[in-house]
């Protein structure tokens, strides 16, 4: 009956949710957005790329002045170049811009690595204005990959290579930053959860309340069945809106990366570590579970969501503020202050999550941290079910702890 | 009346029952037993510990002290599936729309999805909600809500159904409509909980009553039996006129053309019918009766000035 009332829970939970206009105008609200924007960089990228190409390939008629010495005629002359009436006077070929008789003038200085190429053009427009400068800019490297005589050379004189790096901890391969990435997806998604899901848990316990729909509930299932249910049943529309949410930016990655200059991600450069995965998988779940019961029990405490939001701010701001001292916890984690973070409860799974990412979490610390988070979330989940029992029956006041806990078995001849 | 079954062991049993909020005692001793098949009238004032008792009873609140049992056992989830249980505090989810409830608690209460969204569908034509079944229950009008909450109560055919001020809120309508289907449930072998004011509908309706008054039982037993306990005779009197003041009887209900009258010791009937015509009262209706629980609710209750409305706890 337990099970089968879970799944009853479970399912009307969710669907109702999902059911509701409001939550996919909400969920939707975001990728739009982002395909908005992408669109919108989509087709600047397309028009840059394309203006781009045909303004440093453009044929324009322009004369120069070359003191470095590198610029070569030969492809100056195809490009539509001219060398100036007077080299040593480049202010009479300015002269001649300045009144349209010359379209454009460019004076490669001595050292072009130190000076800058000055480039002069009859105004064109914001956009065609930056031919000027492409030419210009084309004309120096033809010239300077012509004198290097070698595509290779040139290649590599402007980095364009690529390396490799392998770095050994005690005699095996260590990960690098490749083996920082994993395990911060955690990171990742525990802010996610909580951020998309944690007004959704304070206010799903208390619609029974304000709804006065408790007395018929709590006589019908056990209240453990419904406050899992309600979790389990949030945890997936998290899913549902992780996956709207990212929809646009895998499509995005797949099919249209360099268009909307999206960096390419090489994942073959992750190094997925079993332990660090491992337990940043288990500081996720326990993160997860601790945070729910706090505020499924804060739910159940206060008769408002008004009222339940001056408890929830606080509550919330505790998983931002380990990353005040994120420079320390990278740094330093035996650090005092990164210490407090790592073991008190609120910022334990923030603070856990990126020492283990960067590899500064023991497997003592780690497994100490883990144990408390389930230790001390299946603690809360119990007492945020006790006062959801006891105190979602106090409709319209606060609940005194007192009173809650007053009326536990204890107080009251077992029967 | 009764259809109660005889040396059956009681559905509801209740034994030195106590409840204390901090220091206030609500319920100081309270015993007593429902049988398998009666519907049991629970009695008391505002604020007398009515709800707390049938809050603890259905593991709501935590008993100070005492036995509260269902079946032989204190009440848990599993035995959700045969109540059927009305709360004062009246509510269902608002947001979500009426079938979508009905069936969703018809799925609590152990009925298969086609079960519970068959039987939702037929009560609501019923009650003539046919066409809201998708409709979301806050555009329902609260005599509507108060049909749909009605109807999730009885839903999985309850084998006990405790309806705590089950008119309360009700219009005339749907107060014959709760009367209605208490019947069917009776005539189903239900046992039936009645806590209520309307002494009419528990003259009706109820095999045995308890009053709760103090923290304790005042009066327990059938109402035959209450009614001895408190004595007395009554005349139930259609009249027009005026009511003289006489030392032969006293007015404890006094309505347009109605009222009942109890006789004083050693007054009989027929001297009070012959004071009332010799006072020029045109008597119109003349029935002696035993005294009626509103007399005796009357009685009991009169000397506290309990406030209207809900209970403390």
């Amino acid at each position: 009956m337990a099970r089968h009332n879970l799944g009853t829970v479970v399912s009307f939970e969710f669907l109702r949710t999902v059911k509701k206009r409001r939550f996919w105008i909400a969920t939707l609200a975001i990728p739009v957005l982002l395909a908005v924007i992408f669109g919108l960089v989509f087709l600047s990228s397309s028009s840059t790329s394309s203006s781009a190409d045909a303004q440093k390939n453009e044929k324009l008629d322009f004369s120069y002045a070359d003191a470095s010495g590198v610029i070569d005629p030969a492809i100056a002359t195809a490009m539509g170049g001219s060398t100036a009436a007077d080299p040593a006077d480049p202010a009479a070929a300015v002269d001649a811009v300045k009144n349209g008789t010359l379209a454009a003038f460019f004076d490669f200085p001595a050292d072009p690595a130190k000076d800058p190429v000055r480039v002069y053009g009859v105004d064109n427009g914001i956009f065609k204005n930056g031919a000027y400068d492409a030419v210009a800019r084309q004309l120096m490297v033809l010239s300077a990959q012509k004198a290097i005589g070698s595509p290779q050379l040139s290649a590599l004189v402007q980095g364009e290579f690529s390396t490799t790096s392998q770095t050994f901890k005690n005699g095996v391969e260590s990960g690098g930053i490749g083996s920082v990435v994993p395990p911060l997806f955690f990171l990742v998604i525990f802010y996610a959860v909580i951020i998309l899901l944690a007004n959704q848990m304070l206010a799903s316990t208390l619609e029974e309340k304000e709804n006065r729909v408790t007395e018929m509930i709590l006589t019908t299932l056990n209240p453990t069945t419904l406050v899992v249910g309600k979790v389990l049943s949030l945890f997936m529309v998290g899913l549902v809106q992780m996956v709207v949410f990212s929809a646009p930016i895998v499509v995005g990655y797949l099919f249209f990366r360099d268009r909307l200059n999206m960096p390419d991600f090489d994942l073959s450069h992750l190094n997925l570590q079993f332990w660090p995965m491992l337990v940043g998988a288990l500081l996720l779940l326990g993160g997860f579970i601790l945070f729910t019961g706090v505020l499924v029990a804060i739910g159940a405490v206060m008769p408002t969501v008004k009222e339940a939001n001056t408890v929830f701010g606080p509550v919330i701001a505790m998983i931002f503020v380990p990353f005040y001292a994120v420079a320390l916890v990278v740094s330093d984690p035996q650090a005092l202050i990164v210490q407090i973070f790592t073991y008190f409860p609120m910022s334990a799974p923030v603070t856990a999550m990126l020492r283990n990412a960067f590899g500064s979490l023991g497997p003592v610390e780690a497994g100490i941290v883990i144990v408390e988070l389930f230790v001390l979330g299946f603690i809360a989940l119990r007492v945020a079910v006790h006062l959801f029992r006891y105190g979602s029956i106090e409709y319209s006041r606060k609940l005194s702890l007192k009173e809650a806990f007053g009326r536990a078995p204890a107080r009251g001849r077992k029967m | 009346m009764t259809s109660a079954t005889p040396g059956a062991a009681p559905l509801v049993h209740i034994q030195n029952f106590r409840m204390d909020f901090g220091e206030k005692t609500v319920i100081e001793d309270l015993s007593f037993d429902v049988l398998r098949g009666e519907t049991f009238g629970f009695l008391g004032s505002n604020g007398s510990g009515k709800t707390t008792t049938i809050r603890a009873l259905l593991g709501i609140y935590r008993p100070t002290a005492g036995t509260l049992h269902i079946d032989g056992r204190v009440f848990s989830d599993t035995f959700g599936s045969r109540l059927g249980y009305l709360p004062e505090e009246r509510g269902l989810y608002k947001k979500e729309s009426v079938l979508d409830v009905m069936v969703y608690f018809g799925r609590l209460k152990g009925l298969g999805k086609a079960a519970a969204r068959t039987f939702a569908l037929d009560y609501l034509e019923r009650v003539n909600l046919g066409d809201k079944a998708s409709v979301r229950l806050d555009k329902l009008s609260g005599g509507q809500q108060q049909k749909v909450q009605l109807g999730v109560t009885i839903m999985n055919d309850p084998e006990l159904l405790i309806l705590d001020e089950p008119t309360k809120g009700f219009d005339p309508v749907n107060r014959r409509l709760l009367m209605d289907i208490i019947e069917e449930r009776k005539l189903a072998g239900a046992t039936v909980v009645m806590v209520t004011h309307q002494m009419e509908e528990v003259e009706r309706l109820c095999d045995r009553i308890v009053l709760l008054k103090n923290g304790r039982a005042e009066a327990y037993g059938t109402i035959d039996e209450v009614q001895n306990l408190y004595g007395g005779r009554t005349v139930r009197l259609k009249y027009s006129g005026a009511l003289p003041a006489s030392d032969k009887f006293t007015v404890s209900v006094r309505e347009t053309n109605y009222a009942e009258l109890g006789l004083a010791d050693g007054v009989d009937e027929a001297e009070v019918l012959r004071a009332l015509v010799e006072a020029g009262v045109a008597v119109r209706g003349f029935t002696a009766a035993k005294r009626s629980l509103e007399d005796i609710f009357i009685e009991v209750y009169g000397d506290e000035n309990a406030p209207a409305g809900q209970e403390q706890h």
